[in-house]
């Protein structure tokens, strides 16, 4: 099966690349121009990549999470996250939803060392958090659909030295000071993939920006497997790998 | 307004998922989840490779308030990004994005008969290549209107159904601006932004389902409240632009040993008495309005097609959890009184304006468990249109999309 699957891919991807002309080059500045235009955006969907936006596990108390990739390892965002159940699926009542609080916090390290290091940056200071809580109900054995909100914000602030400010497209830059800040909501399914393995879908919704995510993940007792998309981002694709302990 | 009509066939078949959630008989709520997700990569022949993405996820929740009366709330998101589309509907750049909510109380009258009425009402954002915010919007759109369908049912042992549905509703559009004559005629700004597109739309339409067959006829009108006819002086008149879209549609999905089918076919007629004038630069002048050839040339229904649609998706469940599927969509438009153009704009007496665009796909499908599926596909695209006239809007060319898509329903 794997192999049918794979010669179709091929044949595919062979028959979209015998009619491709792509200009790598013009990709290139549109996608740089996007960052510069809006660089907290840019920053922001890495930030939905280490966002636990899921629901505690039934039975599970509280968890702790940390984003690897591609939070940690290439952006270096240092993050951590936690989940709180403040209430069980059917404690008090029959039917009523299971209530977790979530959080969390991150900070690039880049920035950090780039400041120390660097003979053009001045100063550098990325990062950001977020908190909310995600109510959560099975609709059969095989099911759980979840609600949430999350208020989200981030600050990007980077000042290049005197004189030693780079030239980005033509334009000399010397500093930005940027941020974001917004109210979610947040809609998603989940249903298990196999023993101890569930598969969700969601999608997170901003206010007040009109910023919206679909996030696809895959986890274990361990890991989180992701694919975040983001429709109007610059890199629409995210692969996610997170760390997570629930207890 | 193909956003208007677009959206009118979304409540349709709206209408048909609402009905489609039917409360389970130990539950007094039942919650109604579907959300699917295609994320895919465009390499057109002319202009660079890009990316857009399809987005509809709708929750409600069923409420079972008597064994005969039921409440259900419906909350649509929908957001269609950039992507290949049929000639003369959209710029591969534009986005939409919307919020629509729909209430419907249903009372069941004896065995076979049912009443729904219901009220809706939404907010529809656009947004073009030049990524304006999504308030500023030029075809934004808030819409609120009334529903009532009557079901009979019969043969309930294959879901035999027949819906009529008559839906009202007031479309505003808070943002438009006709760009043209604000430009002609700065100071004349109420000419120019008073409404121009607010219309007030009423739809009646005739549904059948049984046994996994279903077929329909709808039929839409739009009565627009400011927006004037054009005359053959290029003027406008005191007509104030009326259109009409009727559509017939049919279609099953059946499975036969590893084949699973689900063709669809639908005929529509638009017909509008709203014409067209064709300026070919700003400021262009013209002493004979007739000549499709002048620089200003007068098009008597401009706006008036017919349109078949044809999609035939067949997938081979090679294995429980695996199927290659394929699949061909044919979209074709023949305009009634509309010339084609040649690349220079003139309009060719004495011809009807075609258009065409075919996609072919080919895909691989994984069902991860009973509510979720995942695809993988690869679609060839092929445009076509006698109108060689492209300065704004491709009408010939072929694509390539490679994607992804996501289903999970509940």
């Amino acid at each position: 099966m794997k192999r049918l699957i794979l010669i179709f891919l091929s044949l595919f991807l062979i028959k979209g690349v015998a009619f491709a002309k792509i200009d790598w080059e013009s990709k290139g500045m549109q996608i740089a121009g996007e960052i510069i235009a809006n660089p907290a955006g840019f920053f922001y969907d890495f930030q939905q990549d280490l966002e636990s936006t899921t629901p505690l596990p039934p039975g599970k108390t509280f968890g702790i999470q940390t984003g690897l990739f591609p939070t940690t390892v290439p952006m270096t965002y240092v993050n951590g996250s936690g989940k709180l159940r403040l209430h069980g699926e059917g404690r008090i009542a029959p039917g009523v939803p299971q209530v977790d609080l979530i959080g969390g916090y991150w900070d690039m390290l880049a920035a950090k060392m780039a400041t120390k290091d660097s003979q053009t940056i001045d100063s550098a200071k990325f990062n950001g958090y977020y908190m909310g809580a995600i109510v959560s109900s099975s609709v059969s054995p095989r099911v759980r659909t979840f609600w949430g909100y999350k208020r989200s914000v981030l600050s990007a602030k980077l000042r290049f030295k005197p004189g030693e400010e780079p030239d980005f497209l033509g334009t000399k830059v010397s500093s930005f000071d940027t941020g974001f800040k917004d109210d979610f909501l947040i809609a998603g399914i989940e249903t298990p993939k196999g023993v101890s393995k569930l598969w969700s879908m969601q999608l997170n919704y901003g206010l007040k920006t009109q910023v919206f995510s679909s996030k696809v993940s895959w986890y274990g007792k361990y890991f989180e497997l992701g694919l975040n998309i983001f429709p109007e981002g610059v890199l629409v694709f995210h692969p996610v790998w997170n760390f997570h302990l629930n207890f | 307004m193909k956003k208007i009509i677009l959206s009118a066939f979304i409540a349709a078949g709206m209408a048909g998922r609402l009905c489609a959630a039917v409360a389970e008989d130990s539950k007094i709520f039942t919650p109604f989840f579907d959300m699917t997700m295609t994320e895919a990569g465009y390499l057109p022949s002319e202009g660079n490779i890009f990316s857009g993405a399809n987005i509809n996820t709708q929750v409600g929740l069923l409420s079972k308030i008597t064994q005969k009366d039921h409440l259900f709330g419906l909350y649509n998101f929908s957001y269609a990004g950039a992507g290949f589309a049929p000639q003369d509907s959209k710029q591969f750049t534009d986005r939409s994005m919307g919020h629509n909510f729909t209430i419907e109380y249903r009372r069941v009258l004896g065995e076979k008969f049912r009443v729904r009425p219901g009220f809706s009402f939404g907010r529809d954002y656009s947004r073009s290549g030049a990524n304006e915010a999504w308030k500023n919007g030029l075809y934004n759109m808030n819409t609120a209107g009334l529903q009532l369908a009557g079901d009979f049912m019969f043969d309930t042992e294959k879901n035999g159904i027949v819906t009529l549905t008559y839906l009202g509703k007031s479309v505003k559009f808070p943002n438009y601006t006709d760009l043209l004559r604000e430009f002609m005629d700065p100071a004349n700004t109420a000419a120019a932004n008073g409404g121009l597109q607010d219309q007030t739309l009423k739809q009646v339409s005739l549904r059948s389902g049984w046994n996994n067959f279903f077929g329909g006829l709808t039929v839409t009108q739009q009565d627009y409240k400011n927006q004037k006819v054009v005359a053959n002086t290029g003027i406008y008149g005191d007509t104030k632009q009326k259109d009409k879209t009727t559509m017939l549609d049919a279609g099953f999905h059946h499975k036969l040993w590893i084949f699973e089918m689900s063709p669809m076919v639908s005929y529509s007629m638009h017909r509008s008495n709203q014409n067209f004038m064709r300026y070919k630069f700003l400021g262009a002048t013209s002493t004979n309005l007739l000549d499709g050839s002048s620089d200003v040339s007068f098009i008597k229904k401009n706006y008036d097609y017919n349109e078949t649609t044809l999609s035939v998706p067949v997938d081979l469940n090679i294995t429980g959890k695996w199927a290659v599927g394929g699949a061909m969509n044919i979209t074709s438009r023949a305009y009634t009184d509309r010339a084609k153009r040649d690349s220079n704009n003139n309009y060719i007496t004495g011809s009807k304006q075609k258009n065409m665009m075919s996609t072919l796909t080919g895909s691989i499908r994984k069902r991860i468990n009973d509510v979720a599926m995942v695809r993988l596909f690869y679609s060839l695209v092929v445009a076509s249109s006698n109108n060689k006239f492209e300065k704004y809007m491709p009408y010939n060319y072929t694509g390539n999309t490679f994607g992804l898509s996501y289903q999970l329903s509940y």
